[in-house]
């Protein structure tokens, strides 16, 4: 029986033999270039049999002589079927992937090819990002997308960076959008340097960045629901392609400057102008020139001068990225060293970035994305913008009349000839004895395993952690400013900030028939956690010791904190589902539990559902115009946790009277604390026009209710900082938004591209609370039935040109001067008869609906030409409509102070006849420069973002030397802003991250204007 | 197979539960509920702390409160033009100093009345006797921070007959919400008084002569009897009611309420070590970690080591402008010129010179004052000239100028003579402890010789109840009141 056995089964073999008649093809796979795919799979059509190309691209395969065709496929690039002819070598080309048709957007916890989008969704390419001198990645998502205004406060390092997606959606809380990295809810924010701001952003490096998707309605955030109402920000990083390796090296370095001025007065105007003022006002002249250095010059001091330089700034990046059909990597090492143009502002960043996913099994994958980066921002000394050491500040306002060393070669302190003091503290010392530097270190981490259960079903679990690390070491010397009282400080501080979350999901795809089915469904946690470890010392021994010690200090002191403890809990669920690829519809809910909330009101639920419609999927669609039309319309809800760690928890705080242990309230509490929802409506629709003309417009509406609000309150309630966190009123926005991308010429040597994107924002407050009440926030208010943060302001009537006395409208119209020279209770008069009159005040304030901080039509232009090897590009960002309250400029026309001033002040009214609008000089005159629209501005502008031109060498030059390619270039950042705006910079916002009292200008730095020259190599 | 899938979802359920847990029932390690802020003896007297160090904002008392008051005055100038327009009574109604002081002292009385609902509502937590104790402290913090507040957002008190023109509002509840109720208006001078004078009274009855010792730091720094009494004493003298005033001082005078002292020094009460001595008898304390800080602790502002902002005008040193000031009188000592070049031509106070640890107390009650206090309310209740008020103002002259002959009866020629005299010795001895522009205005005097900032420049004469001598309602709180707080007439 066995040897039958044996017999059948070698009959059997040989009769397959006989049948698998085969011979042996080999080839080679490239891409369209010409270069080599490797790890491709080539299998025989409808066999099992297969193999993978090795790295140069080359394959060998047995194949039956039955065979007819090899199936060639690769990540990246188009299946290919290739017939078998008669030969024995065959050359394969892969078609890459069709970008537009293929490019998948990343939304929360899954991705969606673009062209089955239902939701609004705006793409920055990380080619938008990198090799440009910013300072963190969001600076340039400027004029980059539609609907997202993107606004530097200031060119100091760390100024914040506003981000507002479709408006304010808040009236307190923030309103910046959530970030999320690789599914990593990044730390935001001001790090907590001492007297600098810090953005954490800029621990980022943004040549590692693939794309940025800016998820803006509600139906694309609400799967990050209770985070999701300023819009989500989804950042990928690059990861690596099977292939051989790709090895590039990026440079670029250069200087940067300030991009604009602000000129005040020098010491021979500034000497005229305070005399005058003087004498005018009756009072002995103050002010004299003189040589208080004793070198024979009279000392005339361009402050700015001094304080500002040409800084350097360079920046490097290697890249290595490649792969195997199982394994891809993406490897970087970056590093970037700015110098401001403020002397002693710099940043460095080290970072390094290792991506890698590997396919364990053909079930199972795994992959880890991190980063690691070391920040160090050496900010100013002695504070920022308005502080009495600050810059702008100090140049600003210091004597013009006085030298920067007295004789000795050591620092001048003293007053000059200036009898009236009024000191700014010599503001070189105090930047180059003073300093307050961060050292920073972040990894943000993600790993995650994702095993495919059955097809189509596939289990992920991810695990994040995002942790900084950061220590400040301030110092204040004893020679200058405010150091001189204290006879030295030093401080610390040490902070700790770490964000875990952990992520599981289900996410289910099938097709059957016509019908294209998505399911997600997930948990997620989230944990925020900080501390700080502060210590300091006063009255220093010996100034060589700068280690805080009570050895070297008269008195150290110190405590230690907690910023930050939250935590979210998160569950969420979507379906997408398909009708013919014609039909689309979705479905999402997420419901959070925040750890913030009282127990009963702490879990809140977001749904959104949209559709789509592709129109010109229709059988009766013929239009050859429009070859691509797709429609779109959702509806959901997103919430706000922007809302600090226990607001509704009241609570008491250990405090003391001295040597005494005190309690005090620190937070009044309100357990009926809820949820801040807004709801969002969103139609629009995607438009293919003739050869590649792209069109995406959208009309969004959105409403929140039940704002959470710090409510101003009346001091006699007697809560901490005159506040309580309440949920309060509700507010709606709406626009319109479009974007264009037009490929005006598209030759083989010749290419112009052009972007374009414009948004519409106009946000209305509905209700505050039950009274109805306005809610006052510096200049500003929120008024129901007004647009959001109007201004409210006393209405500026000019310079009466007759006698140089400043004139107001009061409440009712009535236009009344002041003159500081008549008896206190005879100074305003009615400009009408000269009767004395009542004094404006505050309650001459006026709603101006119309000028509020928000631009009403902002956006970007971008240009791109290629003209054979050379190609140049233009950013363009605009903004118009809104207006900026010139704080700044108020401060440096007061005539109550000998400060030195703006030379707008040199326009003063002199005689009988002059036509201005600065009033006669009088020194203790300060009604003029009361808050009024005198300085309110209009902040429209154009701004010039980047110039580039750069020319790529020819291939064939290469080839020899074994390189890919090489591209050198020249850059602007920051080439140029047209603006009417008289202040520091038309986007100047001295408030932060807020919603009412943006737009206030006051003493923030200048933006930097950046030139570059650089290098992109690839091997 | 099963069983495993099965117990793989119990474990899965489990472990997910207890995540969301810790992410979301999460205490605070770094405060208290303040359902617990009264709940244990200890905790319940540390929360009546609270409202002192409400007081002793750096806004309030610990510093800024008494640099304005002789801001206002003319006995310094601004040498820094630190404080813009304060000096020059030319504030605009959105002036930061006026808003600090007003938030401030709210938030102290809002502080003392939680205490005093908290200490009512968690009774048995102390012992009556002593929750009566603490419940009198938070009424004089209250009464303390209601007369601030009511000189300088109001006129003075006889600036009507019977005080009729408007005061502040006057709060007594506790308030845990934003409750409506809070929208008080502005009472009158006479009724704010009025409860300022009853909170002193009940407080004099329950509060404690010391804590510990004499000299112990509470003593100092806590409410006693004698505190209430002297700053009571205070209050009578700005109203005019100067039987009371003489009453209620002779009191803390005669030992009622503990022994009290001048030292061998004028300044012997001041400068480190020497905060807890016999003459002091309410000050706010400061120590190394907390104090006002470098822009409001009184010696930033007075020690020429530290800001320097505010010099000591040629008003108050020369004999022309401050009479009573003699070249011998011992208290020119504490004038003291700068060193560095911009401050060497100025002259300075040394009464607060820990510029190293800015630890400077404010001294809000002195003895010295009780005694002065006396003699001006005995001076004036007399009809001829009073030989009591005499032998208190020797008292006070006697230390200062140790080789001079004492004032007798027949040093005065009228009972006036004698009551400037006093004035003129209050405002020497009390010199830059925040009562010079208040002793002015409560005599319906006139600010003259002030001085701007380059103490040269003489600024226009303030008279009494002029618009701008009282401080502006701070124009946010008047625009949240939605018209019930009246500004200031000027503002």
């Amino acid at each position: 029986m066995r040897k039958s056995v044996t017999l059948l089964c070698f009959a059997l073999l040989s009769s397959l033999m006989l049948l698998a008649q085969t011979r042996t093809i080999k080839g080679r796979v490239a891409d369209e270039k010409g270069n080599p795919v490797s790890g491709a799979s080539v299998q025989v059509r409808g066999t099992k049999t297969g193999t993978t190309t090795d790295a140069e691209g080359n394959f060998s395969i047995a194949v039956p002589t039955t065979a007819k065709s090899l199936l060639v496929s690769s990540l990246n690039y188009a299946n290919k079927e290739f017939a078998i002819g008669n030969g024995n070598t065959l050359a394969i080309t892969l078609k890459a992937n069709d970008a537009s048709l293929e490019e998948v957007v990343v939304m929360g916890y899954s991705t969606v090819r673009k062209t089955n989008l239902t939701g609004s969704v705006a793409k920055v390419a990380g080619t938008e990002i990198e090799n440009r001198p910013n300072l963190s990645f969001d600076q340039a998502l400027a004029g980059k997308a539609a609907g997202v205004q993107v606004s530097t406060s200031s060119g100091l390092i760390g100024a914040p960076v506003n981000i507002r997606v479709r408006g304010a959606s808040s009236i307190s809380s923030g309103s910046q959008p959530l970030i999320v990295m690789d599914g990593v809810p990044l730390i935001q924010g001001d790090n907590g340097q001492l007297y600098n701001p810090t953005n954490a952003l800029a621990d980022i490096n943004p040549n590692d960045i693939e794309s940025v998707e800016v998820l803006k309605d509600a139906s694309a955030a609400s799967i990050y629901g209770s985070r999701a109402s300023g819009g989500v920000l989804m950042i990928t990083t690059k990861k690596g392609k099977s292939g051989a390796p790709k090895i590039t090296y990026n440079t670029y370095f250069g200087y940067s400057q300030p991009a604009r001025m602000m000129n005040v007065l020098d010491g021979p105007q500034y000497t005229s102008v305070i005399n005058t003022m003087r004498t005018n006002a009756g009072l002995t002249a103050s002010a004299a020139n003189g040589d208080y250095n004793g070198d024979g010059i009279t000392d005339n001091t361009d402050w700015q001068d001094k304080v500002y330089r040409k800084g350097v700034t360079h920046d490097h990046q290697i890249g290595i990225s490649g792969g195997s059909e199982r394994t891809t990597y993406y490897a970087s090492l970056g590093f970037n060293d700015f110098e401001n143009y403020i002397i002693v502002n710099r940043q460095k960043r080290a970072a390094a970035r290792l991506n890698l996913t590997t396919k364990v099994t053909n079930w199972f994958e795994i992959g880890i994305k991190s980063q690691f980066t070391r920040t160090t921002l050496y900010g100013l000394g002695s504070g920022t913008g308005a502080a009495l050491s600050g810059v702008p500040f100090g140049p600003l306002t210091a004597y013009p009349n006085v030298p920067v060393y007295d004789a000795t070669g050591a620092y001048y302190i003293g007053n000059g000839g200036n009898t009236v003091a009024q000191n700014t503290p010599n503001p070189v010392a105090v930047q180059n004895l003073n300093y307050d530097t961060r050292d920073n270190r972040r990894f943000i981490n993600s790993v995650y395993g994702e095993i495919s259960l059955l097809k189509g079903l596939k289990l992920k679990s991810q695990y994040n952690t995002d942790m900084q690390i950061g220590f400040t070491d301030q110092y204040w010397d004893p020679a200058v400013g405010d150091g001189q009282g204290l006879a030295g400080l030093a401080q610390t501080v040490a902070t700790d900030s770490r964000v875990w979350s952990w992520f599981n999901t289900l996410n289910y795809n099938t097709k059957f028939g016509d019908h294209d089915l998505g399911v997600l469904a997930g948990a997620e946690y989230t944990k925020s956690y900080a501390t700080f470890n502060y210590i300091f010392g006063l009255g220093l021994n010996d100034p060589l010791i700068r280690i805080i010690t009570p050895a070297n200090y008269a008195t150290t002191g110190g405590e230690n904190g907690i910023d930050v403890n939250n935590g979210l809990a998160s569950y969420f669920g979507g379906v997408n589902y398909g009708y013919k690829g014609k039909y689309l519809a979705s479905f999402n809910i997420r419901s959070d539990a925040y750890s913030g909330f009282g127990r009963t009101n702490r879990w809140g639920y977001f749904p959104s559902g949209s559709a789509a419609w592709k129109i010109s999927q229709e059988s009766f669609w013929k239009s050859r115009l429009i070859t691509d039309l797709k429609l779109r319309a959702s509806y959901g809800i997103t919430g706000n946790s922007n809302i600090g760690n226990y607001p509704s928890l009241a609570t008491f705080a250990p405090t003391q009277y001295a040597n005494i242990a005190s309690l005090n309230l620190n937070n009044p509490g309100n357990s009926n604390l809820r949820w801040e929802q807004t709801g969002q409506f969103d139609v629009g629709f995607d438009m293919v026009i003739g050869k590649g003309i792209n069109v995406v417009i959208d009309y969004y509406k959105k409403r929140t209710k039940d704002l959470i609000l710090d409510n101003p309150i009346l001091a006699t309630v007697g809560f901490p900082g005159n506040t309580i966190t309440e949920n309060i009123g509700s507010i709606e926005a709406s626009g319109f938004e479009i974007a264009l991308n037009v490929p005006v010429i598209n030759k083989r040597d010749f290419k112009w591209n052009i972007s374009f994107n414009g948004a519409t924002n106009k946000t209305k407050v509905i209700s505050t609370n039950a009274f109805g009440n306005d809610i006052f926030g510096g200049q500003s208010i929120v008024r129901p039935g007004y647009n959001m943060s109007a201004f409210y302001l006393i209405r500026w009537a000019g310079v009466n040109s007759a006698n140089g006395m400043p004139t107001f409208l009061d409440v009712n119209g009535v236009a009344k001067q002041y003159d500081h020279s008549a008896p206190a209770a005879n100074r305003w008069t009615r400009v009408s008869d000269g009767a004395v009159t009542t004094a404006i005040t505050a309650a001459d304030r006026v709603v101006l609906n119309d000028k509020t901080p928000y631009p009403k039509f902002f956006g970007g232009l971008s240009q791109s030409f290629n003209y054979k090897q050379l190609d140049l590009s233009f950013d363009l960002q605009y903004s118009l409509g809104a207006y900026t309250f010139n704080n700044t400029l108020q401060n440096l026309v007061l005539m109550t102070g000998t400060r030195n001033k703006s030379v707008e002040i040199l326009k003063a009214w002199t005689k009988a006849g002059d036509q201005t609008d600065v009033p006669r000089l009088f020194f203790g005159e300060n009604q003029s420069t009361l808050g009024s629209t005198r300085f309110l501005e209009k902040a429209d502008f154009v701004r010039m973002r980047n110039i580039q031109i750069g020319y790529t060498l020819p291939k064939k030059l290469l080839e020899k030397a074994k390189i890919a390619n090489l591209r050198v270039y020249a850059q602007v950042q920051n080439a140029f802003t047209i603006t009417g705006y008289k202040g520091m910079d038309p986007e100047s916002n001295a408030n932060g991250n807020v919603n009412i009292g943006l737009g206030i200008d006051t003493f923030r730095p200048y933006l930097a204007r950046t030139f570059t020259f650089g290098i992109n190599l690839g091997l | 197979m099963k069983k495993n899938i099965f117990n793989s979802f119990i474990l899965a359920g489990v472990l997910l539960a207890s995540c969301q847990k810790e992410v979301t029932e999460i205490v605070p390690p770094d405060r208290l509920s303040s359902d617990l802020a009264f709940s244990t003896a200890q905790k319940a007297e540390t929360s009546v702390m609270g409202a002192y160090n409400a007081l002793q904002s750096a806004d309030y008392l610990s510093g800024r409160a008494l640099v304005y008051i002789d801001l206002l005055g003319n006995d310094i100038y601004d040498r820094t033009n630190f404080f813009g327009d304060l000096p020059r009574f030319n504030l605009l109604s959105n002036a930061g100093f006026a808003g600090g002081l007003w938030n401030a002292g709210y938030i102290s009385i809002a502080t003392a009345n939680r205490a005093i609902a908290g200490l009512a509502a968690n009774p048995g937590v102390v012992t009556a006797a002593k929750a009566k104790e603490l419940t009198a402290e938070c009424l004089f913090i209250r009464a303390v921070s209601s007369f601030y507040l009511v000189n300088f957002f109001a006129h003075p008190y006889n600036f009507t007959a019977g005080a009729t023109h408007l005061g502040i509002p006057i709060v007594t509840e506790n308030f845990t919400s934003n409750d409506p109720a809070a929208n008080k208006p502005r009472s009158t001078v006479a009724q704010v008084y009025t409860a300022i004078i009853s909170d002193l009274t009940a407080a004099l009855a329950d509060l404690p002569a010391i804590y510990g010792t004499a000299a112990s730091y509470a003593s100092k720094t806590r409410a006693t009897k004698a505190a209430a009494a002297a700053l009571l004493a205070r209050v009578h003298l700005y109203k005019g009611d100067y039987a009371n005033a003489k009453s209620v001082s002779l009191n803390v005078i005669n030992g009622q309420y503990g022994t009290f002292a001048l030292n061998a020094s004028p300044a012997g009460a001041f400068g480190p070590a020497n905060y807890q001595t016999a003459e002091s008898i309410w000050s706010i304390p400061n120590n190394t970690t907390d104090n006002p800080n470098t822009n409001n602790a009184l010696p930033q502002h007075y020690f020429p080591g530290g800001r320097g902002d505010l010099a000591i005008s040629t008003n108050f040193r020369d004999i022309a402008t401050n009479p009573y000031f003699a070249v011998d009188d011992r208290r020119r000592n504490l004038i003291i010129s700068g060193t560095t070049s911009a401050t060497a031509s100025s002259f300075f106070t040394n009464k607060y010179p820990d510029i190293a640890t800015r630890s400077d107390w404010a001294p809000i009650l002195r003895y010295a004052e009780v005694l002065l206090t006396y003699a001006e309310a005995s001076a004036q209740v007399a009809t001829g000239i009073d030989a009591d008020a005499v032998a208190k103002l020797n008292l006070v002259r006697d230390r200062a100028r140790v080789g001079a002959p004492q004032y007798t009866i027949a040093s005065f020629a009228t009972k006036t003579d004698l009551i400037n005299a006093i004035l003129g010795e209050r405002r020497i001895e009390l010199a830059f402890e925040g009562h010079r522009f208040w002793d002015i205005m409560r005599v319906k005097g006139t600010v003259t010789n002030k001085f701007d900032g380059d103490g040269v420049t003489v600024l226009p004469a303030q008279a009494f109840g002029a618009n701008k001598s009282i401080l502006p309602i701070p124009q946010a709180e008047v625009d949240k009141s939605a018209g019930i707080l009246v500004q200031n007439t000027g503002y």
